[in-house]
């Protein structure tokens, strides 16, 4: 555990420290969380998925989605750089390199939403024990994002990598009712919104924020259904091709 | 004996990237490994470092195989490769930090072993600084001590002095000879000078197989040739018409 959590900071740092991960993690999310915020205020838009209490949980997921792209270009530039070839030799494990990985994000994931709930609760956000329990779910959610940017980061380079996970991003947004409650479009757009974790995850989070603990069972399963998946997926990724450039 | 190889084979579909290598090499030498580009120096190394299994055929370093023990070869080797390999964002202390301890070493000896190496790389006064903001040169000898950090006994240098100034270069050679006191150095380079400096014994790759393994005075020699290069251009164009 001592060199996981060594090679943990060394990542934590390396993320901390570049400015466009704060920019992008961050302040972002929270510019558009306000942006929100002012057209829920200002122009009384009829969709359930710009009141509070959704678009909270909506905009924590969305702002996940950066950690896909930071993920993928640490670990590809950790290729790309044979910095990875040079821990290759050392004596860290296989689950040292991904629970590595996984941790700093984990950290970033809880700042995040930390933050998000801070704003939140400051605009009219009610506060309730459900908050806690929407930050523990996070946990899953997160490692959901780190997985997928660990195996883009295993097969992408670096230049690609940021270009493959914008389109995740966008993904992201459209299928997770971000910006629109799913029902309201249905059809096959929704079906195929349910197949993928992201509508799920903002399920999970929003019926836990509401204390609806009765909806919680199937997005948690699928969350933990994805999370276990991608996991797997990632290792046997990174496994694969780590040291290659 | 630090490496035994017997027989090492690697194959990546039909093409046989090492052919039934046999090496035998001594302790606390420099031993240089030559070949032209594709020759299969880096595919050697990497099945030496445990970075990949052999199709066939065992090594042993210092006495360990790398198919059955690679976690033990593993805390007595180290690597400084052809790139950059450091961590950007990290300050030039906190990258020897950092290697230090994901090899074992508690916080006051990875600090102790740290100035150290920024004693002896002469780097003491970029220790707070951002390693992505060093020199090529900075970078390298960072590189270096980042690999000789970790006490092993057998070290990997590729290209070590690849894109380095004269004077940077002669620097390094200095350095390189001084760690081969407690230390076994396989080396990689195109630089023959650098060799014919360094080195105590050569082996010259072609076509994923040995073609000369002696010392470079034996070697030039043998094949009744000028001087070094010679030797090794003879080798690879002897080669070439058997291909």
């Amino acid at each position: 555990m001592y060199k996981t959590l060594i090679f943990a900071k060394r990542n934590f740092k390396e993320l901390s420290r570049d400015l466009l991960t704060l920019v992008f993690t961050i302040l972002l999310p929270v510019a558009i969380f306000l942006i929100m915020l002012f057209l829920t205020n200002q122009l009384n838009i009829p969709n359930s998925a710009f009141e509070i209490q959704n678009f909270t949980p909506a905009t924590i997921i969305f702002s996940f989605s950066f950690l896909t792209l930071f993920t993928a270009m640490l670990v590809s530039k950790d290729r790309s750089t044979a910095f990875l070839t040079r821990l290759m030799v050392t004596p860290l494990k296989a689950s040292d390199y991904i629970l590595g990985y996984t941790l700093p994000i984990i950290v970033i994931a809880l700042i995040q939403n930390i933050t998000l709930f801070i704003i939140a609760l400051l605009f009219g956000l009610n506060a309730t024990f459900n908050i806690f329990l929407v930050i523990l779910a996070t946990i899953p959610v997160s490692i959901i994002f780190s997985s997928l940017g660990l195996m883009l980061g295993s097969i992408l380079s670096d230049k690609q990598a940021s270009g493959v996970t914008s389109l995740i991003i966008q993904v992201v947004a459209f299928t997770s009712g971000m910006w629109f409650d799913l029902n309201m479009v249905g059809g096959t757009f929704k079906t195929i919104s349910y197949i993928l974790p992201f509508a799920h995850s903002v399920d999970l989070l929003k019926y836990l924020l509401a204390g609806n603990y009765s909806e919680v069972l199937i997005p948690l399963i699928v969350v933990l259904g994805y999370m276990i998946l991608f996991t797997i997926l990632a290792i046997l990724l990174f496994k694969k091709t780590g040291t290659k450039r | 004996m630090s490496i035994k190889i017997i027989n090492l084979t690697k194959q990546y579909g039909n093409l046989t990237a090492v052919d039934k290598v046999n090496l035998e090499i001594e302790n606390n030498q420099i031993f240089a490994l030559l070949g032209l580009n594709g020759a299969g120096k880096t595919t050697l190394i990497k099945m030496l470092s445990c970075l990949t299994r052999p199709t066939s055929g065992d090594a042993f370093i210092l006495g360990k195989s790398i198919l059955k023990n690679p976690l033990d070869i593993k805390q007595q080797i180290n690597i400084a490769p052809q790139e950059t390999s450091i961590a950007p964002n990290l300050t030039v202390f906190e990258n020897l930090i950092f290697i230090s301890q994901i090899y074992g070493f508690n916080k006051v000896d990875a600090i102790a072993k740290s100035d150290q190496m920024l004693k002896l790389f002469e780097l003491e006064e970029k220790k707070n600084v951002l390693s992505k903001r060093l020199s090529g040169g900075q970078q390298r000898r960072l590189g270096i001590a980042m690999a000789i950090i970790s006490d092993p006994k057998i070290l990997f240098l590729d290209e070590p002095t690849l894109g380095l100034d004269i004077v940077a270069r002669r620097s390094l050679w200095k350095i390189i000879n001084k760690i081969k006191e407690n230390t076994t150095i396989i080396l990689t380079t195109h630089y023959l000078n650098e060799v014919e400096h360094l080195a105590n014994k050569v082996a010259i790759m072609h076509n994923g197989k040995i073609v000369a393994n002696d010392t470079v005075d034996n070697i030039v020699k043998n094949l009744k040739v000028k001087n070094f290069e010679d030797a090794f251009l003879q080798l690879s164009q002897k080669e070439n018409e058997n291909v």
